[in-house]
């Protein structure tokens, strides 16, 4: 069948692969207006001053080299970085245990679905607003539980401290996105084949063992795009963190986006986008680095 | 043939998909009625009902239609609106409120329109307006972009019942019997209430805690100073007033450690209107509020000039909304007009009475009817003739970000006074540097 269109597209006309451009044409239009044009345009715009007060003149790298003396910014991409590093491993191992949950046989597994689900389909700002209501200092719910039922005795300052921060915006992040990987790698895990299991465990192997030998090589494309998807959402995170902490305190938990947006704010549009192309090669980077170990994998299989 | 895919097909899916686009297309269009100006203003529901309430009158007086764009509360929210309408140079909003922390910035980009020729065929009278606030805000290099809708001042308020349950005869002018006061009161409430503080204050990182800042250090004789190309932070007495600042959280232990995470002008409102303190440093708005009839300290609050150093003076930092026309605006004249109308005698009045706002005309603070309903005018008068502006900057901003991490790392408890102010000024100094040619 196959050869026989090919036989058939030799002949001049090629009509396939043009009803193939015709159905593609549109999408490829919609990345370059949507996604080039701005990502080329912020590109151009780090390369010049331009800011809204004063003559914009073309400075070529002259923003890139005063980000990388700036603390604030250093201090940003540290946080950036850290962040992803701690919550996308923990979400990656708490999604896929949650997913090997969903996937067993137990009562009431559809609800069970639903109410993971839940945290991933509600806005970031308005968990984000929850988890301050949890934190709150003076009428928070975790004060609540650690003063009256004894656990410390005296209210914990949760946001106060660059540790407690850190952990109490990991923490959220994870609460949130947990459900996302889960869902995925659910998906995954309904594709290994049943046979292999009932295999395995005609062959006496204990539920580890099915776990790490057989489910995890199978998934493993799964979990990798999923790692993708996790790194660049977090790499670029901004709701969740600036309603939050406001970035604070002492700056401690201020994101690269939440940096380059104080700068597009103060009217600097080429050092914002100089940020912002610093965080576009981080992840355009990562994103490379995944796609080979990706295929890698599948490879392998 | 496996997929037979005809070009009819693709010609009527096409057409089905461009009559779809069309038709969202025109579903945006929704018809309104033709106005003339457009008004952008955030705030509160009741705020913006307010303003719906006068731009029907302006409408019905004037013939002039006013469209209202709804901005949200948030300052920042407000500011990055008219930042990408302005910078795409859309003539639309025509007329809008800006931040006085932002004006420079504004007026700077060339995005407001010069007033002084308005002003002169106009009934509208520049001296009606407190001066200082007119020259240090609403100037930029000495043409007039602005005019103050409302003026704003850090007050103290404090608790009348307190004071004559303890027998304080008179709010305190000096930190030292502040803190005094503070202590004594905080350590017998609190065997009624566990939690009772002696002083709340804004000092989140955000805008607010600028504003407390150069108060502390106001009233310590500091501040930012900028002496040609150089600007100074890192001073003795800034130092000082700074250290006083962490004290208050970490050694007096009279204002509560979530001071530098959560408070903001809301939180301390609130906390203080639950009976939660002694004292507390808002802006005047807190005080129609705080008489409020649902308010738990309703009638017990007095407003006083913050304290201030042996060596320094009482200082409050000048907030406030003010209104300008955009430089792209093609109704120019017609917004002028409406600026008028939101700066006549009568609407200020009116945003005294209902808001409890303090007007940008100093000639609504005599006026009886105003006086009779809220006293604390004639006192707030002598607080706005006195208020000290932030650094009137393009780049203010960016300073007061610089500000806010260190002032913040200091109250945390992360780095000490001397290493933050020291860093502070290298950072600003290298933003004064870089934006600072003109």
């Amino acid at each position: 069948m196959a050869g026989n269109r090919l036989e058939k597209n030799r002949d001049g006309t090629n009509k396939d692969i043009k009803t193939a451009c015709i159905f593609i044409l549109p999408l490829l239009a919609l990345i370059f207006l949507f996604i080039l044009v701005p990502v080329i345009g912020t590109f151009i715009n780090s390369l010049f001053q331009d800011v809204s007060f004063l003559d914009k003149r073309f400075i070529f790298l002259k923003n890139f080299q005063q980000l990388f003396v700036d603390s604030g910014f250093r201090q940003a991409l540290r946080f950036t970085l850290l962040f992803i590093l701690v919550s996308v491993p923990l979400e990656i191992v708490l999604g896929t245990v949650f997913a090997l949950l969903m996937n067993a046989d137990v009562p009431l597994r559809g609800l069970l679905r639903a109410c993971v689900l839940i945290p991933w389909a509600i806005p970031a700002a308005i968990s984000a607003r929850t988890w301050e209501l949890i934190y709150n200092y003076s009428y928070g719910l975790a004060n609540f539980i650690f003063t009256e039922l004894g656990v410390t005795g005296w209210p914990v300052n949760w946001l106060g401290t660059s540790l407690g921060a850190f952990g109490a915006v990991v923490v959220a992040d994870v609460w949130k996105t947990t459900p996302f990987v889960a869902i995925i790698v659910l998906a995954g895990l309904q594709a290994v084949p049943k046979e292999l299991i009932s295999q395995a465990k005609a062959d006496g192997a204990n539920l580890l063992q099915i776990f790490f030998k057989i489910n995890l090589p199978l998934i493993k494309p799964v979990i990798i795009v999923t790692l993708l998807f996790r790194t660049i959402d977090g790499l670029r995170v901004f709701d969740m963190i600036y309603v939050l902490t406001g970035g604070g305190p002492g700056g401690q938990t201020t994101t690269i986006s939440h940096y380059a947006y104080k700068y597009f704010l103060s009217g600097d549009f080429g050092y914002g986008s100089a940020a912002s192309v610093v965080l576009f090669v981080v992840a355009f980077s990562l994103s490379v680095i995944y796609v080979k170990l990706g295929r890698f994998e599948t490879g392998q299989i | 043939m496996a997929y037979p895919i005809r070009k009819k097909h693709i010609v009527t899916d096409l057409f089905i998909l461009l009559l779809v686009v069309c038709l969202t297309a025109f579903c945006g269009c929704e018809k309104k009625p033709v106005k003339d100006i457009t008004f952008a203003v955030g705030g509160a529901p009741a705020e913006l009902d307010f303003w719906q309430e006068l731009i029907a009158q302006f409408e019905h007086q004037s013939g002039i239609k006013v469209d209202l764009l709804r901005q949200p509360t948030d300052t920042d929210l407000r500011r990055r609106g008219l930042v990408t309408s302005l910078r795409s140079k859309k003539a639309n909003p025509d007329v809008f409120l800006m931040d006085v922390a932002w004006l420079a910035q504004f007026a700077a980009s060339g995005w407001l329109e010069p007033l002084a020729g308005y002003m002169q065929s106009s009934q509208l009278d520049s001296e009606v307006f407190f001066q200082k606030v007119l020259n240090l805000a609403d100037k930029y290099n000495g043409r007039l972009v602005a005019l103050p809708v409302y003026v704003d001042g850090g007050v103290l308020y404090y608790r009348k019942d307190l004071f004559e349950g303890f027998n304080i005869k008179e709010p305190p002018e000096l930190w030292l019997d502040f803190v005094k006061q503070a202590v004594m009161v905080q350590k017998e409430t609190r065997k009624t209430n566990p939690d009772f503080y002696g002083f709340l204050w804004q000092g989140a990182q955000y805008e607010g805690l600028v504003c407390n800042w150069l108060e502390f250090t106001g009233s310590k004789g500091g501040g930012i100073v900028l002496e040609g190309p150089d600007i100074i932070i890192n001073t003795e007495a800034n130092t000082q007033a700074t250290q006083f600042m962490y004290d208050l959280i970490h050694r007096f232990e009279i204002s509560p450690p979530n001071t530098y995470t959560e408070m903001k002008e809301e939180e301390v409102r609130l906390a203080f209107q639950q009976g939660n303190a002694l004292f507390e440093r808002n802006w005047p708005y807190a005080w129609a509020l705080h008489q409020a009839e649902d308010s738990p300290v309703k009638g017990n609050v007095g407003v006083a000039p913050l304290p201030r150093f042996a060596d320094g003076e009482s200082t409050s930092t000048l907030g406030g909304w003010h209104i300008g026309i955009s430089k792209y605006s093609d109704e120019k004249q017609k917004s002028f007009e409406f600026m008028e109308f939101i700066l006549s005698y009568d609407t200020q009045k009116k945003l005294a009475l209902t808001l409890g706002w303090n007007p940008g005309r100093s000639d609504v603070y005599t006026d009886a009817e105003v006086i009779e309903k809220l006293p604390h005018f004639v006192s707030l008068k002598s607080v706005f003739e006195n208020l000290r502006p932030r650094p009137n900057l393009p780049y203010y901003t960016l300073l007061s970000e610089v500000i806010q991490r260190y002032v913040s790392s200091v109250l945390s408890g992360n780095l000490g006074v001397k290493e933050a102010l020291s860093e502070a000024e290298k950072e600003a100094q290298k933003i004064v540097t870089k934006y600072g040619r003109e």
